[in-house]
């Protein structure tokens, strides 16, 4: 509701404005307001663009009309109900304090990466919940003690390898049986099992989709480019940065991109083709170096099984050699930037994370091709073979990201501070650091499958970095020297999250359940042909109760058949290509509007002027006519 | 846990709630932030209105705002006499706008009187000159500013009136999503 325009403007004496609604005004929107419900119209009262002072007095107008309606003792009642759950859930969110804390000295594109790291913790809580409770509750439930071989015991060793005692207990699939386990009700493991991850898998496929649309649809298609004069001067400034230092320098900052902008320089061919020369270096450096490192992963995992010793600490050799590269080579892409030039830095921060993305989607492409192609062939229960991998793979990276932000942020600070002062303090580098944590993550859901438990690892690994990276930042990190478009980073990153990671883990997933042979001997689904087979059988078992005829017809014809999909697939397509119409249509509907705003301005002035000529001729007609006339 | 509290009648709270963005608690924690610019000239006791302003000095000084370019003309939007005076309305008023949860169409029309310098409700070029002012430490050359300040116009001007109107600049907020977190002021 936009009071704005119905104000009247006073100008009283001293130069000073009161806006004041004139008394029809007033009365037009006490008129809108008693409509709306006691929620409603507190929602509107604090929007109204008014002092203090009038504020009050609308609301006493309100109160005092409503007064006699008993209604509203309930309603405010529910009021204050939704005001102390408001201020309930404040208390009981996590970190709050934390976040205020740190968006306060550095800014908000600092703070996105933190808000980042909950979102995904979030979705670690929530698997973990739900495998916990559906899965290893009921084995737990059912047979307390796991049957561990008598000669196996816990060493210490087992937390950095995964291997050995866990190897036997509800950590991995192969700890889980295969049978329907008759208690207070009949429990089937497998479908349990199936059905569990597959459904935290789509729960967690519609949250993605459906958060990167909204932030597409607020951050992208609206958006003015960072590139405009008006957008720097006008809405760039944050106002919420307190530190004297962050402030001098980001008006420094300000005013180098203004003044840059302000004499727009072109390039000679030639430095064009230096430019163009020196980008296609750097792409072929990058991209070989990610699959230099992909094929190297690949020979140490063969090299690995080659000499299958009794050493189990040689197991850590893969996850380690992995985080190590994933520690080094994004800090040595970031050094790209000192001899290549982007026209912007927008444009500098998208290249980094393309590579980025590149060199981990390499690693994991290679580490999954492996799993699935040698080791589920080679091993007998090679289900917990993957799940012990990629659990010393997420243990690898947390002690790796670990050491990362005492490479990357506190030996920067030393170096810069005491060595060489020249590089200064760093900056925390928000996207390569939100690009572990999306290959975290992915880690995390490809390993569900594997191994149930993995989102518990998870969370106490998201919980611990992120009081460190809060430490390693507020002790050895700057704020941003510039003023970044953290909204749309936000939705580069959460774009990334499901395209490749989350669409990449799914579709191994996806192809391990429906292709590879579950092992013979151990987990939910040995002695079927593949994991899909489950609901056959069950669909099967289902045949014979009378009463779910219907749920067997919709396997049959809607998830078996192959024409649903096709129709569904046309039909998605035909209902795309209206929306894309629409979306063309209003396009032209709003450059037709903007426009119009020009003509009517320009038809004003126009008619003012015709008016005061009229006015004129009027004027002078009316003077002559008397002159006529009159003198005569 | 808040219901011993004796500054303010429970209908002023009331009051406050309903024309802010803060709870009960916070009302009261911006109370004594008030109050601690200056112990001796707020009372502890609001209950019958007392007529307090703090002088602009005191509120500029605040460790939230002292840093801010902007200081001086958030103080004087919100302030009833123009003059950045604020009393304990405007005051609440205040960080209620540049709080978080205030929608972006307040947040705009308020931002737009904040850069309006001569209150003309229009940002006219010479307001952008003072903006550009604020923001670049005076260091930019005149024929920087005046480049900077044309662009601004042609980029954002509508209505092709040399000026920008609240609807210009309205226009330009909707398409900048991140307005919402920048003009945002935590306490």
């Amino acid at each position: 509701m936009d009071y704005g325009l119905r104000l009247l403007h006073v100008k009283i004496k001293g130069g000073i404005y009161l806006i004041i609604p004139s008394v029809t005004e007033e009365q037009n929107l006490v008129k809108e307001l008693i409509d709306l419900s006691t929620r409603d119209r507190i929602r509107a009262i604090r929007e109204l663009p008014m002092s203090f002072e009038e504020k009050k007095r609308i609301r006493w107008v309100m109160s005092s009309i409503k007064q006699c309606c008993r209604i509203i003792l309930h309603q405010h009642i529910l009021g204050c109900v939704c005001l102390c759950h408001s201020s309930a859930r404040q208390t009981l969110e996590l970190w709050q304090g934390v976040m205020k804390e740190i968006g306060g000295k550095f800014g908000s594109s600092v703070l996105s990466y933190f808000m980042f790291l909950k979102w995904l913790l979030m979705f670690n809580i929530f698997s973990f919940l739900v495998n916990f409770g559906f899965i290893t509750i009921p084995l737990l439930v059912y047979d307390p003690l796991p049957n561990i071989p008598p000669n196996v015991s816990f060493r210490g060793l087992e937390i950095l390898t995964g291997a050995g005692y866990f190897n036997y207990t509800v950590m991995y699939y192969g700890g889980y049986s295969n049978e329907t386990l008759s208690g207070l009700v009949d429990y089937d493991m497998q479908l349990a099992y199936f059905f569990t991850i597959a459904v935290y898998m789509v729960l967690c496929g519609f949250a993605l989709i459906f958060s990167m649309a909204r932030s597409f649809q607020r951050n992208y298609i609206l958006a003015e480019p960072a590139s405009s004069c008006a957008w720097q001067l006008l809405c760039s400034w944050d106002f919420s940065i307190t530190n004297e230092k962050a402030v001098r320098q980001r008006k420094s900052n300000l005013r180098e991109s203004l003044s840059e902008k302000a004499q727009m320089k072109l390039l000679t061919l030639s430095e064009k083709l230096k430019h163009f020369a020196v980008h296609l270096g750097s792409w072929l450096l990058s991209t070989g170096l990610a699959l230099g490192c992909g094929a190297s992963i690949y020979y140490l995992c063969q090299y690995e099984q080659q000499v299958h010793s009794s050493m189990e600490g040689l197991t850590l050799l893969v996850p380690f050699v992995v985080s190590l590269i994933n520690l080094v080579i994004p800090l040595f892409y970031s050094l790209f930037y000192k001899f290549e030039q982007y026209s912007s830095q927008r444009r500098q921060i998208y290249a980094l994370v393309i590579r980025n993305v590149f060199l981990k989607m390499s690693i994991l492409g290679v580490l999954c091709f492996y799993w699935m192609n040698v080791v589920a062939k080679k091993y007998s229960c090679w289900e917990s073979m993957v799940g012990q991998s990629l659990y010393r793979l997420v243990i690898a990276d947390f002690l790796f990201l670990m050491l990362g932000s005492f490479f990357g942020e506190f030996l920067s600070n030393v170096i810069g501070t005491r060595l060489i002062p020249r590089f200064g303090v760093p900056e925390f580098d928000i996207a390569r650091n939100v690009l572990e944590l999306i290959y975290a993550q992915t880690l995390a859901w490809i390993g569900i499958y594997f191994s149930p438990l993995l989102p518990a690892i998870q969370i106490v690994k998201f919980f611990i970095l992120f009081y460190l990276k809060k430490v390693s930042l507020t002790q050895n990190c700057q704020p941003p020297r510039r003023t970044g478009r953290a909204a749309q980073m936000q939705t580069t990153f959460i774009a990334l999250l499901f395209f490749p990671f989350f669409v990449g883990a799914l579709s191994m997933v996806a192809y391990t359940a429906w292709r590879l042979a579950p092992s013979e001997q151990c987990g939910p689904f040995r002695g079927l042909n593949d994991t899909f087979s489950v609901v056959g059988v069950w669909i099967d078992d289902l045949e014979v109760i009378p009463g779910s005829q219907w749920v067997v017809w919709i396997y049959q014809n809607v998830i078996r058949s192959e024409i649903f999909y096709f129709l569904i697939t046309v039909v998605t397509l035909v209902i795309t290509y209206i929306f894309w119409q629409v979306i063309q249509g209003r396009k032209s509907l709003m450059n037709l509007l903007r426009q119009q705003i020009v003509n009517v301005s320009v038809f004003e002035e126009k008619r003012l002027l015709l008016m005061l000529f009229i006015e004129r001729i009027l004027f002078c007609t009316q003077h002559w006519v008397y002159s006529k006339y009159i003198l005569l | 846990m808040g219901n011993k509290q004796t500054i303010f009648t429970a209908q002023q709270l009331d009051a406050y709630q309903d024309c802010t963005y803060f709870t009960r608690k916070e009302i009261l924690r911006l109370f004594y932030r008030y109050r601690d610019l200056a112990p001796q000239l707020v009372p502890l006791d609001y209950t019958n209105q007392p007529d307090v302003k703090l002088p602009y000095e005191l509120i500029g000084s605040m460790p939230e705002l002292k840093d801010n370019p902007f200081r001086q003309r958030i103080a004087e939007v919100f302030s009833e006499d123009g003059e950045g005076n604020m009393t304990l309305d405007d005051f609440l008023d205040m960080f209620s706008v540049l709080s978080e949860m205030a929608p972006r169409d307040l947040k705009a029309y308020y931002a737009f009187k904040i850069y309006d310098f001569n209150n003309d409700d229009f940002i006219c070029k010479s307001d952008l000159q003072k903006t550009l002012n604020k923001l670049t430490r005076n260091e930019l050359t005149e024929d920087e500013v005046r480049m900077v300040c044309e662009k601004v116009i042609d980029e954002a001007d509508l209505d092709n009136d040399g000026r920008l109107s609240l609807e210009d600049f309205q226009h330009m907020i909707v398409r900048a999503p991140e307005f919402l977190s920048t003009f945002h002021i935590r306490i």
